[in-house]
């Protein structure tokens, strides 16, 4: 019971508090310097945020129903509820609010303009650019495919060599198997890794390890491994915890070590999961090589910002055909792989 | 009088959310017994089993297999003691994606090597044996066949036969004919007969119908909210003593 109403007060916190603070910059209309002042906006957006969520406890307390009292409450609690317009409730007011208020703000901060986009300038510079992308220069195409080759090992190197990693690393991960005073923390540890490992975009792991060990198809190539090696293991885990339970007793009442139950009654559980799940992984690593090559990871993404940064379109677009055959294809093949494997 | 088995002395276990599900359980087991434990779901009958070959910790008190204390063994001492004790599941508890014959090698694992068994190397020997026993359960010619694909009674069987390739001395069997139909359930109750009289493997059962407690029990005892409230032959439960453990009202469903 608290515990929704916490939540529901957070979310209205947060609501309430933004729709003053959009009230705010419109009526002052504060200079860049005031709009860079952090300390001063963060407690002025902090206090607001508790302003607003005792308003949302005032609101609950004399039985208006609040936006996030709605989200939160529990369905037992919605059943009895009788049907009311949209419009006749606070919360629905609230919502309608507070999302057209936050999509007119958004259009603000992107800059959003019919006038650029219908600009003869540079609605004449983006033709050329077509022109040139849509008559490819086919010279370059021995090029290209050699760097997609790059590019496409690249993925399937980084994906072969995260496996082997990702598969231990998938049952210490798993809560269902690691329990006890040892196996615990290792879990927790080995958790927290993973995320914030697989939060870091491989695109910065790139440009850390093209620092580290040059620019080049290595590098790429280690980027993709880091990254694949903490997804893998996240989905591999997942997999592990969801294992119906009844063959791990079954092994376990027969005397088996851990080991041997998780090789018996874990591994011929989750062995066609894991191999659609990598499958999966490589093409999603061919298409970020590409990116990659962008930081200078190497393969065709490299070639492609080299064509890009001289403005040589005719060259970019033979590479954006070639690039894009290829993630068809591998997409369409592990597609049929996966659909294949269930 | 024969050998005692097992002793269980004042056990219990309370469960990390606070339920108390056994509260000082005591009952002795001799050799060559089948007995059987009865009770409404949530008395304390399966976690009473899996305190005994320890797939749970008990919370206080004694377990005496053979004299030896296991209640509070740990590692590798319960693994010895799970070799000894074979045990059989309502769902059977296969790994589905193996065959027949490899789901009742498995009862093998706790004698080998981790690498042998990691390789999946088990040897000749154990291969007979492992088939001996489909034999002994009536189910030799499925041998080659993925453990789903058989029937639930089937499936049982092949649960028996692995759990006999332990070698155990006592065989717990946790509801083993509840997900059965009932003709099927005769089937399992008789091959669980057969292991209790021709091979000499002391049986303890957690049923539900009483009309089968007194076709195969040699002894019951009765579980009602983490206690024991009746124990003694099938033949002395009377029409008040089964109010008494099933609750006012209730009727004995018979099946056959």
């Amino acid at each position: 019971m608290k515990n929704f109403n916490l939540k529901s007060m957070v979310f209205d916190g947060i609501t309430i508090a933004f729709l003053f603070l959009v009230v705010i910059v419109v009526v002052t209309n504060p200079t860049e310097e005031q709009q860079l002042n952090l300390s001063f906006n963060a407690s002025l957006a902090g206090l607001l945020f508790l302003f607003s969520g005792v308003i949302s406890w005032v609101l609950n307390h004399f039985n208006i129903r609040t936006w996030g009292e709605q989200i939160f409450l529990p369905p037992q609690k919605k059943a009895v509820d009788a049907e009311v317009p949209l419009l006749k409730t606070f919360w629905g007011w609230q919502a309608l609010i507070v999302l057209i208020t936050t999509f007119i703000v958004g259009l603000v901060k992107t800059k959003f303009s019919f006038y650029e986009l219908s600009n003869p300038d540079g609605f004449a510079g983006a033709m050329r650019l077509f022109q040139g992308i849509f008559n490819p220069d086919w010279t370059l195409l021995p090029k290209a495919v050699l760097n997609i080759i790059e590019t496409i090992f690249m993925a399937f190197i980084a994906t072969a060599l995260a496996i082997p990693i990702a598969f231990v690393f998938s049952f210490l991960a798993a809560k269902n198997i690691m329990k006890g005073p040892v196996a615990f923390p290792v879990y927790l540890i080995l958790r927290t890794l993973l995320n914030v490992t697989r939060s870091v975009e491989a695109l910065i792991w790139a440009i850390i390890f093209s620092v580290w060990v040059g620019i080049g198809p290595f590098a790429g190539m280690m980027a993709l491994m880091i990254h694949s090696i903490a997804s893998l293991a996240k989905q591999y885990s997942e997999m592990v915890e969801s294992v119906n339970e009844g063959p791990i007793e079954g092994i376990l009442s027969t005397g088996a070590t851990r080991l041997q139950m998780v090789w018996f009654a874990i591994v011929p559980q989750v062995i066609l999961p894991y191999i659609s799940f990598t499958v999966y992984r490589w093409d999603i690593n061919v298409r970020m090589a590409t990116i990659i090559g962008l930081v200078g990871g190497g393969g065709i993404g490299t070639l492609l910002i080299q064509y890009q940064g001289q403005a040589m379109w005719p060259q970019v677009g033979c590479i954006i055909v070639v690039i894009a055959v290829v993630v068809w294809l591998l997409d369409q093949a592990s597609a049929y792989l996966r659909e294949a494997l269930k | 009088m024969s050998q005692t088995i097992l002793s269980v002395k004042n056990l219990k276990k309370t469960y990390e959310n606070g339920t108390h599900a056994l509260k000082g359980v005591s009952f002795d087991v001799k050799k060559g017994e089948f007995l059987v434990i009865i009770g409404l779901s949530g008395s304390g009958k399966s976690t009473l089993l899996r305190c005994i070959n320890r797939l749970h910790d008990p919370t206080s008190g004694e377990i005496l297999f053979y004299d030896q204390d296991i209640a509070k063994a740990k590692g590798d001492e319960v693994r010895e003691i799970r070799k000894k004790i074979g045990m059989i599941f309502q769902h059977f508890n296969l790994v589905p994606r193996y065959s027949v014959l490899k789901n009742v090698l498995m009862g093998r694992l706790g004698t080998m090597t981790s690498v042998a068994s990691l390789l999946g190397i088990f040897n000749q020997k154990d291969k007979e044996k492992a088939l001996d026993y489909l034999k002994l359960v009536g189910i030799r010619e499925k041998a080659g066949l993925r453990a789903d694909n058989l029937s639930g009674g089937q499936q049982q069987r092949v649960a028996i036969a692995r759990a006999l390739t332990q070698g155990p001395d006592l065989l717990l069997a946790d509801e083993p004919v509840a997900s059965l139909d009932p003709a099927t359930c005769h089937v399992v109750m008789d091959y669980l007969k057969k292991v209790n009289q021709e091979l000499g493997i002391t049986v303890i059962c957690n049923l539900h119908f009483l009309s089968l407690v007194r076709q195969y029990a040699t002894r019951v005892i009765a579980l009602k909210g983490g206690e024991i409230v009746f124990q003694g032959s099938p033949s002395e439960i009377s029409e008040a003593w089964f109010e008494k453990i099933y609750g006012e009202g209730a009727k004995e469903v018979h099946i056959n």
